[in-house]
């Protein structure tokens, strides 16, 4: 179990709490061992007469003290080992939140978000059981049995090896049964997956569904995988089913034996009739233990799956990681180049970007344009490194940006996203962004850079107001030009938009273009559009085509040399022209 | 991907009981009655051999093992010592013993003080039994001895019959709960199936399929796990209560004095832990939320330096778990062992009472045994009471959500034909006309105005303008996927609303820009579900739709599986199989919503070949994002905001110098640019 460090720490960290829950169980386990004892002495002595109301008032008295005492003790083993378990439970998800947050993007391009929350809930929560429960039942089932078993052995040694004779078979069958439900259980979850998949895809699919009158012949197919889906869930039933009445079978052949042979060593006087009551009650006692040790084994050893999952995640290395010997480098002023830079992404071989060289000064612009998929956005997700070129070298201020730390060279940058991710909370949150330290003034300079401050005054609640997932109540444009304002507002040397204006209305769109404009000269600025009035203004134009740079040069020359640029530029004009209509 | 998870809506949570949800899901179970009834009379039985056990422990006390009192030959009772209980030896357990048989009789002699003979019968009390050696004991009490076989053979024979029993009755169950959540999620499927292509618009896919697949199974477990709790719990409670009235009346009601408090905590215990198992289920959605927003937003959060933030957010989330968690921790440490006290103090109030039954002899050993023995089967069902409740609501929140589907009834109109109408088939298509048509998706926003244009069959028409233009409306129109707001389309002169959907679209072809395949075999994706198609039209369609080529490349030929992440084909291959589909249908109107690009570029001269084979001798209407395929249709009509503003033939609207014109002027060179 390699991966038991994890939870090392939250071991040690509650030992004390632990190991008073332990002692609390054990009291437990042993006080209820006395009720069966105090039964015994009742018993016997109602056989013989040789009892009075007083005499069974104390032991009826007996019997609530120790249940009280149970009680105490069974609400301080709850509290301290349950407790601890939730306690591990929160640690871990910490861990993997924090870790999950370091990992690169390339990662989660391969990792299915689905996945990922399956190990965060699911995967947390066996190990939770496996600690929490797993100590109780183990605890449980060690003491509880042997205690009883080692009374047992004191009224009837004979007695007590014949009556056990079942019990094993029930650690066995309990042993047995939860390997076999768990590959079933597998294949439920399995069928259930194909389900889910089937319907989703129907849905998905509606469209086509409808148009080629699919209707019954879906329905049909659904209903095939449904009925396979019914017949996985029985054939786990048929071992469910069995499971708890074949336990139940065993507990009761022991007491059947016991009715037996205990039976008649209390009629020729061997046991008394209270040894044999009391070996009623241990026998009841018993079979919670032993069905617990099967359970508990299945448990622990699930938690340890889900355990050496959670393990592997961690092990993850993000590939984007300060290199050995990056420096701490601020104050850096922003010129950046490309050097022959090439990037495919991994288990892809199609290169995404081929050969791509640029050198852009400090303080200037550079527009980039190009038909959809020609590695746009790729292109600028390599210069703060959210993917490392696979040949070639960018370098800013001739520091080649491996050779910065991640934090650096991150910090030297606000980059506007293609698609505006916006946080569930407000939206003064959500354009501050963690930088509490910008005074409101700055805020709202800000907000009317990226002509949304007029918006947010319409707001009810201004910039306290919650959009909502991902920005539900928000319009397209509205949720571009927080994102706008978000990354106007960090101060950083470079500023890089990915399409700025693609969900606001031409006015707005030439408005924040001018905003964007008035930055040009004091920081260097990366602006991709498919609007190419937009990048009008650059001191550079790039065109892309397929990964590759086509065109190149400032809107004069480009609009000269009449080819992609030129021609889109001028449709776009007569379109823009119609639009003003 | 979140509404994969479907916790967006856990906050809104339906009553545990709602007995109009319970009638609505009554007609599901209906034709599963003699299964029910089976089960119910099998629970009845279960109940009674549950029961039957402690009872044949008792009858084995009783009768076997302390055998009842005899009249006591030693001394004279004095009832009033009688009454106050006092211990010594005024009163004896006294064994009774048969002197007819010889060897009883032999034993009784060796012993003639200690036995009191008085006729055919010998007497020795129960303590002097153990001077006796055993031999003697056995051959003194051998029909005690045998009694205790027989009924051991009872004991046996009941808890085999109960675990055939109760397997029995667990399949039933599972076989009927799978079985109606088969059929109310088949219902529920088709219906959601039938609705209209608007409901699907505003409805994500993923909270879709969450009802179909998890809150179904949400109602599996009301049937599985609450059925079996109300049947079988219910009938053991009550069972057992009546067992202990009908063995003794007054020690059960003294011991049923608890019964209260038994109440009284589990009502107060469910409430709260319904409350902390609800808190706890919001705040794990709330995690999950917040994992998924990050992990969806990772990008941001790490150009913008934010994870530090987040997690500081996220921990604090996550310790509010803990806290709740810790508070359900609470309740069931307080519960769990309230419950065992209960359970304790009946315990106590049976020994107290019960003890002084057997010394006054109103109540046998036996009985008390039996009572013991009872009331810890009675305190079993009450400790799952609240993962029962909890169950059950979720299954009522799941109900009232699948039911909330099965009532909207927004699907396409149909017309009520019989099949002798002349609207049931529909023999070609001669003409489509719009007429005065105009449409939006949301009241007061108009997406197409007042299109009027007659489609003559054999003829392409393009519809070319920008995004938003309205052109994919337009041909959701004439699929009848929406009906429009005003004006009307006719097919050869008859309102499409006179045909049901199925007969008009039986006539059409759709190729959407993104292909759309199920998984399956390529085949099944071209069959489309004819089974009618001969192995010689397939080899035709495969040929005229340009898919001979990919067919060929694949080792499995045409029954390829194509899957989600399975068979490595492009999305122009995909398309080439959507347009074979379309081929397979035969269909008078093809619509096509051209593709704006294709990753790869190999294909796509296939593809405009096997559309153009699709397209010959047939009607088709095209949304064109290339002017190439707009110059090769008979006409043209280009849309801007949702009107027509020119239509014609392109050298008619080159001609007329107006907006096609111009997009035409920056695109000689290169014909295959696209507009956009």
């Amino acid at each position: 179990m390699k991966s038991l460090h994890l939870i090392k720490p939250y071991f040690s960290e509650n030992r004390y709490l632990i190991i008073f829950g332990l002692i609390c169980l054990i009291a437990v386990d042993i006080l209820q061992l006395i009720i069966p004892i105090i039964i015994k002495w009742a018993v016997d002595d109602l056989t013989l007469f040789n009892i009075d109301l007083i005499g069974l008032s104390s032991y009826a008295l007996y019997v609530v003290g120790i249940a009280v005492m149970i009680g105490l003790f069974r609400y301080g083993w709850r509290r301290c080992l349950i407790g601890t378990s939730r306690r591990a439970e929160e640690g871990l998800r910490n861990l993997l939140f924090a870790h999950i947050q370091t990992l690169s993007a390339s990662y989660f391009n391969r990792v299915k978000t689905g996945d990922l929350m399956a190990h965060a809930t699911n995967d947390i929560q066996h190990v939770r059981m496996a600690i929490g429960m797993g100590m109780v039942a183990l605890t449980d089932a060690v003491v509880l049995g042997t205690a009883a078993i080692g009374f047992m052995l004191y009224i009837n040694k004979l007695l007590t090896l014949i009556v056990l004779i079942p019990m094993p078979f029930v650690v066995i069958g309990a042993r047995f049964f939860s390997k076999k439900m768990h590959r079933l259980y597998g294949e439920v979850q399995k069928t259930f997956g194909d389900l889910t998949e089937a319907v989703r895809e129907r849905f998905a699919g509606i469209r086509i569904i409808k148009a080629y009158n699919r209707e019954r012949d879906e329905s049909l197919k659904l209903k095939a995988i449904s009925s396979n889906y019914i017949d996985k869930n029985l054939r786990l039933a048929r071992i469910t089913g069995s499971f708890f009445p074949m336990m139940l079978l065993f507990s009761n052949l022991s007491l059947a034996i016991l009715l037996y042979l205990g039976g008649r060593q209390t009629i020729v006087l061997t046991i008394t009739p209270g040894d044999f009551v009391a070996f009623i009650s241990y026998i009841g006692l018993l079979t919670w233990p032993m069905m617990a040790m099967g359970w508990v084994i299945n448990l622990i050893q699930r938690g340890r799956a889900s355990l050496d999952r959670i393990d592997r995640i961690l092990q993850t290395r993000p590939d984007i990681v300060d290199m050995p010997g990056a420096k701490s480098i601020t104050g850096l002023s922003g010129n950046i180049t490309f050097a022959n830079v090439s990037f495919a992404y991994k288990h892809r071989n199609l290169p995404v970007l081929n050969e791509i060289n640029i050198t852009l000064d400090k303080g200037k612009t550079l527009g980039i344009v190009g038909p959809p998929g020609s590695g746009k956005t790729t292109l600028i997700s390599l210069i703060p490194r959210l993917f490392d070129v696979s040949s070639g070298r960018i370098s800013i201020d001739g520091i080649d940006i491996p050779q910065i730390r991640v934090f650096d060279l991150r910090s030297l940058i606000s980059f506007m996203p293609q698609e505006p991710f916006l946080f569930a909370s407000t939206i003064r949150e959500n354009i501050l962004f963690g930088n509490n330290k910008i005074k409101n003034s700055e805020l709202i300079t800000a907000t009317k850079k990226a002509y949304l401050y007029d918006t947010i005054k319409l707001f009810h609640n201004g910039f306290e107001t919650a959009i909502g997932e991902k920005g539900v109540i928000l319009s397209g444009g509205q949720k571009q030009r927080i994102a706008l304002a978000r990354a106007l507002l960090k101060e950083a040397p470079v500023l890089i938009f990915d399409d700025p204006i693609s969900q606001v209305d031409l006015e707005t769109g030439n408005d924040i273009i001018n905003s964007i404009k008035s930055l040009a000269g004091e920081k260097t600025i990366i602006i991709v559009s498919h609007r190419l009035s937009a990048v009008r203004f650059a001191d550079q134009i790039i065109a892309l085509d397929k990964g590759k740079i086509v065109e190149s040069g400032t809107h004069a020359e480009l609009m000269e040399y009449d080819k992609y640029y030129a021609k889109t530029y001028r449709l776009q004009e007569i379109e823009e022209e119609l639009n003003a209509h | 991907m979140r509404t994969d998870f479907g916790y967006f809506e856990e906050k809104k949570l339906g009553k545990p009981y709602d007995v109009k949800l319970l009638r609505r899901l009554y007609p599901f179970t209906w034709p599963y009655k003699i299964f029910f009834a089976g089960s119910i009379l099998l629970v009845v039985f279960i109940t009674l051999l549950d029961l039957s056990l402690p009872y044949v422990t008792k009858i084995a006390i009783d009768r076997y093992i302390v055998p009842q009192i005899t009249p006591d030959k030693f001394e004279k009772r004095d009832s009033a010592q009688h009454k106050t209980g006092h211990k010594t030896g005024h009163k004896t357990r006294s064994l009774k013993a048969d002197m007819s048989d010889p060897e009883i009789k032999t034993v009784v002699n060796n012993y003639p003080d200690l036995f009191k003979i008085d006729g055919d019968f010998a007497y020795i009390p129960f303590d002097k039994l153990s001077r006796l050696d055993k031999k003697e004991l056995a051959v003194l009490r051998k029909a005690d001895l045998s009694g205790i076989t027989g009924i051991t053979s009872i004991f046996l024979a009941i808890i085999i019959i109960n675990f055939g029993l109760n397997f029995i009755r667990i399949m039933i169950m599972e076989y009927t709960g799978q079985k109606i959540m088969h059929d109310l999620r088949m219902r529920l499927f088709t219906h959601i199936q039938g609705l209209s292509i608007a409901f699907f618009n505003r409805n994500p896919v993923g909270r879709l399929v969450t009802r179909v697949t998890n809150d179904i199974q949400n109602m599996q477990e009301l049937f599985t796990s609450v059925i079996a709790f109300v049947f079988k719990d219910l009938f053991l409670l009550i069972g057992i209560a009546l067992v202990l009235l009908s063995i003794n009346l007054r020690l059960a009601l003294v011991s049923f004095a608890v019964l209260p408090f038994v109440v009284y905590a589990s009502i107060h215990f469910s409430v709260r832990a319904r409350d902390a198992f609800r808190d706890l289920r919001i705040k794990i959605a709330q995690i999950n939320t917040r994992l998924a927003e990050t992990i969806e937003g990772i990008k941001v959060i790490q150009l913008f330096l934010h994870e530090k933030k987040n997690y500081h957010n996220f921990a604090r989330l996550n310790h509010e778990n803990y806290l709740t968690g810790m508070k359900q921790v609470r309740i069931f440490a307080v519960f769990m062992p309230v419950v065992e006290l209960l359970g304790a103090i009946a315990l106590a109030v049976i020994i107290y009472y019960g003890g002084g039954g057997v010394i006054a002899e109103s109540i046998s050993l036996g009985a008390l045994v039996a009572f013991i023995a009872y009331m810890k089967m009675f305190f079993r069902p009450i400790r799952d009471i609240a993962a029962t409740y909890n169950i059950m609501q979720n299954a009522m929140a799941s109900a009232e959500r699948i039911f909330q589907i099965l009532d909207n009834r927004e699907s396409m109109p149909q017309p009520v034909i019989g099949p002798s109408s002349r609207f049931s088939s529909l023999e070609k298509i001669h003409e489509i006309t719009l007429e005065d048509v105009s449409f939006g998706y949301v009241t007061d926003e108009t997406v197409l105005k007042e299109i009027s244009f007659k489609l003559v069959a054999g003829e392409t028409v393009a519809v070319v303008g920008r995004t938003g233009s309205g052109k994919t409306t337009l041909i959701n129109l004439i699929a009848r996927f929406y009906d429009p707001v005003s004006g009307r389309i006719t097919i050869n002169g008859i309102d499409i609303k006179n045909y049901p959907t199925s007969v008009v679209r039986s006539k059409m072809a759709l190729v959407m820009q993104e292909p759309f395949l199920f998984s399956g075999t390529i085949r099944d994706n071209i069959r489309q579900g004819k089974t009618d198609i001969s192995e010689e039209m397939m080899e035709q369609v495969l040929k005229t739709s340009n898919c001979k080529t990919l067919i060929n490349r694949l080792p499995e030929g045409i029954d390829t599986i194509l899957s989600e992440r399975g068979a490595s084909i492009s999305s122009g291959e995909r398309q080439l199989i959507s347009i074979a589909r379309a081929f397979a249908n035969n269909p008078d109107l093809i619509i096509l919503d051209e593709a704006t690009s294709y990753i790869d570029s190999e294909t796509e001269h296939s593809i405009q070949e096997a559309l153009f084979n699709l397209m010959k001798n047939r009607t088709s209407i095209i949304v064109a994002h290339r002017l190439s395929t707009a110059r090769h249709a008979d006409r043209i009509i280009v849309l801007h905001k949702g009107k027509i503003i020119e239509i014609g033939s392109h050298v008619e609207l080159i001609k007329r110098k107006g907006l096609y014109f111009r997009f035409n002027q920056f695109q000689m060179s290169q014909p295959s640019t696209i507009i956009r």
